[in-house]
């Protein structure tokens, strides 16, 4: 049998079969449609999950304040010493007349403040260095560093000692963010497999009397097969193409509702477009490879004979 | 042509559809199996397009012994035979021409060939200028006359037909079985299974009566004793 011939005759044959279906065809790329779309919306909500713990990181940083008589030499060293490790990522100096410019700057306009100042002697503030981790779990480490002989008699105080268990908060929050939305995404996934199983099973059901007639005149198994699982390679791709669309047209106005929450960029659209390549390799091909399996299944279910 | 050796088929213990049944069909013959509901008649026919297996027994078509015949050897077979039901069985969702080209189809018959054999037999069955018509388009009888158009297709030397005319009225019936003494006429061997009394007595033809699953009678030019 010339393969050309009979791959133009199955193909021909399939989008027959999902023209004349029509409506069993539209019902089914619905099915596949919502399916694809609870699992990008599960997706999209991990990652302002993912995104607003970040965020709150991203906020969190540690200031060390040196005592009065430490000498510059000393501070910057502590500041190249802290830049050096690679669980920092970055550390900002302020020398002591720095710290009190910027004061006074901060309280330009609250006279009794600065009068307060113009009291005293010397400058009363210190040097200060600001600390930002790469991951929040890092900042203990960073600290244990500061125990140093060498910079501990100078240090007068840290801000992390008052916020150590807000750090840890934030980052158990952004943990159990990530491993709650893996979670979800599976368990809609599962539930989106079985959702687009039954339903390829239903369309195959409503033509098992076709596909004995067709064994009566003699088809091979192959030949009544092939038509079903191309016919749901093609909804497949339609259900992809349509979410897709639908998750482009609707991404402007979430990003646009969402950045007041964030103060900014949400993120997702940036995450939707950068990645939807492999988005759509990932759904697309799940989803082909399950509307496959199931068709060839099912209608091998009428092929007993 | 046919032969079928002290076959029997047993779907349980208790029901025996057909028992050591023995028989001899030749090319070219026009044969009736005629019985009561339940007398084997459609076991029979299932048999001879292996819808079904025997439980005892040996069934040849053309040499070819189809006892233990494997699954991907089906379509070989029904390709060979020409098979009309009495529901005719036809692909709804496809127009005529489409449903008597897609038997060629499933053979791997070029283009060519489909463009050339499909208008031939639809003028055979007198349906040439409806081939773009839907079978629910159709009148019964027109519908039966695509299913044997659909059958003619491979010019098969057997034509197996199971109550053809069982939903047709008596016009129509005499339609079908015209057209296939017409088919018997160019050597087709004909089986045909029916329980309608006046098709087989005007016939005059070989008359193989079934009883409770066993040949009570074979003659050559029968007629139907039943009731």
């Amino acid at each position: 049998m010339p393969v050309i011939t009979t791959s133009y005759r199955l193909l021909k044959a399939a989008f027959q079969s999902l023209g004349r279906n029509a409506w069993l065809a539209i019902a089914t790329i619905i099915v596949l449609v919502l399916a694809l779309t609870s699992v990008n919306l599960l997706v999209g909500v991990n990652v302002l999950i993912v995104n607003a713990a970040k965020t709150l990181e991203d906020k969190v940083d540690v200031t060390i304040f040196f005592k009065r008589d430490t000498k510059p030499e000393l501070v910057t060293s502590a500041k190249f010493f802290l830049s050096g490790l690679p669980q920092v990522a970055s550390a900002d100096l302020l020398q002591a007349d720095e710290s009190l410019a910027k004061f006074k700057e901060r309280h330009a306009g609250d006279a009794q403040v600065l009068a307060a100042l113009n009291e005293l002697d010397d400058n009363p503030l210190g040097a200060t260095v600001r600390v930002k981790a790469r991951n929040t779990s890092d900042y203990p480490f960073i600290m244990e560093t500061l125990k140093n002989p060498q910079f501990a008699d100078a240090i007068e105080s840290k801000t992390y000692d008052d916020h150590a268990d807000a750090i840890e908060n934030i980052q158990h929050i952004g943990e159990r963010a990530r491993t709650v939305g893996l979670g979800l995404i599976g368990v809609f996934g599962v539930i989106a497999i079985l959702i687009v199983f039954n339903a390829i099973r239903v369309a195959i059901y409503t033509q098992r009397e076709e596909i004995g007639i067709m064994r009566l005149v003699g088809a091979s198994s192959l030949y009544v097969r092939a038509p079903y699982v191309i016919q749901g390679l093609l909804l497949a791709l339609f259900a992809v193409a349509i979410t897709g669309g639908l998750i482009v047209l609707a991404l402007p106005s979430i990003e646009s509702s969402l950045r007041p929450l964030f103060g900014g960029d949400s993120g997702l659209s940036a995450f939707f477009y950068t990645s939807w390549p492999q988005l759509a390799a990932i759904e697309g091909g799940a989803l082909a490879l399950l509307v496959a399996v199931t068709s060839w299944i099912a209608a091998g279910r009428y092929l007993k004979r | 042509m046919i032969s079928l050796k002290n076959v029997s088929k047993i779907y349980s213990p208790h029901i025996n559809s057909l028992v050591d049944v023995s028989l001899e069909i030749g090319q070219g013959e026009f044969v009736s199996i005629v019985g009561q509901s339940g007398a084997g008649k459609t076991t029979l026919a299932k048999l001879l397009i292996a819808d079904e297996r025997p439980t005892r027994g040996v069934i040849e078509l053309g040499g070819w012994d189809i006892t233990r015949i494997r699954r991907r050897e089906i379509p070989m077979l029904r390709r060979q035979i020409g098979i009309v039901f009495q529901d005719f069985k036809l692909l709804q969702k496809k127009t005529v021409y489409e449903n008597v080209a897609f038997a060629l189809e499933v053979a791997g018959e070029p283009g060519r060939r489909v463009r050339e054999i499909v208008p031939q037999v639809l003028k055979i069955v007198g349906l040439d200028e409806k081939g773009g018509r839907y079978p629910m388009q159709l009148s019964g009888g027109e519908q039966q006359r695509v299913v044997i158009a659909r059958s003619l297709v491979h010019r098969p030397k057997i034509l197996l037909a199971d109550e053809p005319t069982g939903n047709l009225d008596a016009l129509n019936t005499q339609d079908i079985i015209d057209l296939l003494r017409k088919i018997n006429e160019f050597g087709t061997t004909i089986v045909l299974v029916t329980h309608n009394r006046e098709v087989v007595n005007a016939l005059h033809r070989r008359v193989v009566t079934l009883a409770d699953g066993r040949i009570v009678s074979d003659e050559k030019h029968g007629k139907y004793r039943i009731g």
